[in-house]
């Protein structure tokens, strides 16, 4: 009798642990439609090595993206021997420089099912362990069934593992709902939030991504016409990839929304600069100067100014003797 | 003599490589990169879009029967942080889902929304 008692104690003490860990926020926990079934089932599996937990999960999504990446090779990217895991920030790293654009999704599950709707599975960061004694884990989430209350992970050794909702919410919650959709660039996440989007893609130009940033800017635009940060960032990614009269253009419809807006007429120097147009570049920088309050855009219209003069000088030199 | 060869060629490698840093550079360099100019601009933008619905006149008379001026309304829009400004944008974007704002939901609820997001009144304590 005196054991039983103490084990309902244990037991009650247990509940009241679990109950003080399932402070979900009803916007996290609620979902669009009570019967909802989505399930993603031709989403390939990698059955993960002991701790890489983080490549396995990053291939699965990259790979479900027609991406043409490799186990190995997404290993090599993210996977730290010493810490015996992946940093976040690496996963999304490796997404931009597989040519897909990682997008961190809303902190809910409506925002999964969105996604997994859209035929995407979702990379997650759950933690597995007490919020004492952390046991961090990458898996992807490819489905959810409300009727059954269940949720179907690519998870480690297990190629479909079956998880009650709120289990689920309560191991991803120690996340914060760390959520991350693999993109096509070009295409839209399915509930966007125009500033994390931006973003995103600014991720995509400063990795280097210059293809994928211009088809990602493209699909802005189509969201939201004449946006002049997209179409500034159009200008940019088709600048990096030496396309210079694309990005001519882009700078002219970003004034045109921005008249006067310094950082543009300064790219759109340099832009004609590149194509020998060294007079309008000069044209360009004044009328920045006009318009430049802020010091540090003076002086990079000072240093473009600069930059044309002497490319200027370099090609009437060049040019001398034919001319 | 074997040890000049793979010397010669190591120096080839390295101005190879220097050559191809240089090119890279020169090609971006001296542009601004998008994300100097992406929360100004983001600011600018979404004070027109909203601007661009108080302006219209079914939004104003609406407002006017409400007995609110709109003019209290934008100064109240340009006192959001931009973070702020952005969620206000972003709600008014979820809430139609990408459609037309005023065919979806109607120029009522929308003003009425409007006024909730700036603080003017509190009428839908949920949202």
């Amino acid at each position: 009798m005196r054991r039983s008692g103490s084990g309902r104690r244990l037991l009650a003490v247990l509940l009241f642990g679990l109950a003080g860990c399932a402070g979900i926020p009803d916007t996290v926990r609620s979902l669009p439609d009570e019967d909802i079934a989505v399930e993603l089932v031709d989403t390939p599996f990698f059955a993960q090595d002991r701790y890489q937990c983080g490549p396995a999960a990053l291939a699965t999504a990259l790979v479900a993206s027609d991406a043409k990446v490799s186990l190995e090779g997404i290993e090599r990217k993210v996977y730290i021997p010493g810490r015996k895991g992946s940093l976040q920030f690496e996963m999304l790293a490796a997404t931009r420089t597989s040519d897909r654009m990682p997008y961190l999704l809303d902190k809910s599950l409506a925002a999964i099912v969105a996604e997994l709707e859209a035929g995407r599975p979702v990379v997650v960061l759950q933690n597995l362990g007490l919020s004492w004694i952390p046991r961090w884990h990458y898996a992807v989430v490819v489905g959810i069934d409300g009727n059954d209350d269940r949720v179907v992970l690519r998870s480690g050794t297990d190629s479909r593992r079956i998880t009650p909702i709120d289990l689920f919410l309560r191991t991803w919650a120690r996340s914060d709902f760390w959520a991350m959709s693999v993109i096509r660039p070009g295409e839209m996440p399915a509930i966007v939030d125009r500033a994390r989007y931006f973003d995103a893609v600014v991720g995509l130009e400063q990795a280097g991504m210059a293809e994928s940033a211009a088809l990602a800017w493209q699909a802005a635009l189509d969201a939201w016409p004449d946006n002049p940060t997209a179409l500034f960032g159009l200008g940019n990614a088709r600048l990096i990839l030496e396309d210079y009269a694309a990005a001519e253009e882009a700078y002219l419809a970003m004034l045109a929304v921005r008249p006067g807006f310094a950082a543009a007429h300064n790219n759109l120097a340099f832009t004609l600069a590149k194509q020998g147009r060294f007079q309008a570049a000069l044209e360009e920088i004044s009328r920045g100067l006009e318009q430049a309050t802020d010091q540090l855009l003076v002086d990079e219209l000072i240093d473009t100014r600069a930059m044309i003069e002497l490319e200027l000088k370099n090609t009437a030199e060049g040019l001398r003797p034919t001319d | 003599m074997l040890l000049r060869k793979s010397r010669l060629f190591v120096l080839q490698l390295v101005s190879v490589a220097l050559i191809c840093t240089g090119l890279v550079q020169v090609s971006w360099a001296g542009a601004i990169g998008t994300e100097q100019i992406i929360e100004s601009d983001a600011r600018a933008t979404s004070i027109e879009r909203i601007d661009a619905l108080l302006a219209r006149e079914d939004v104003a008379s609406q407002l006017q029967e409400y007995g609110v001026d709109p003019a209290v309304i934008e100064a109240r829009v340009r006192g959001l942080t931009t973070a702020e400004l952005l969620a206000l944008e972003n709600r008014l974007d979820q809430q139609v889902a990408g459609g037309d704002a005023l065919a979806v939901i109607g120029i009522v609820f929308l003003v009425l929304l409007i006024l909730e997001l700036v603080g003017v009144t509190d009428i839908f304590k949920s949202i």
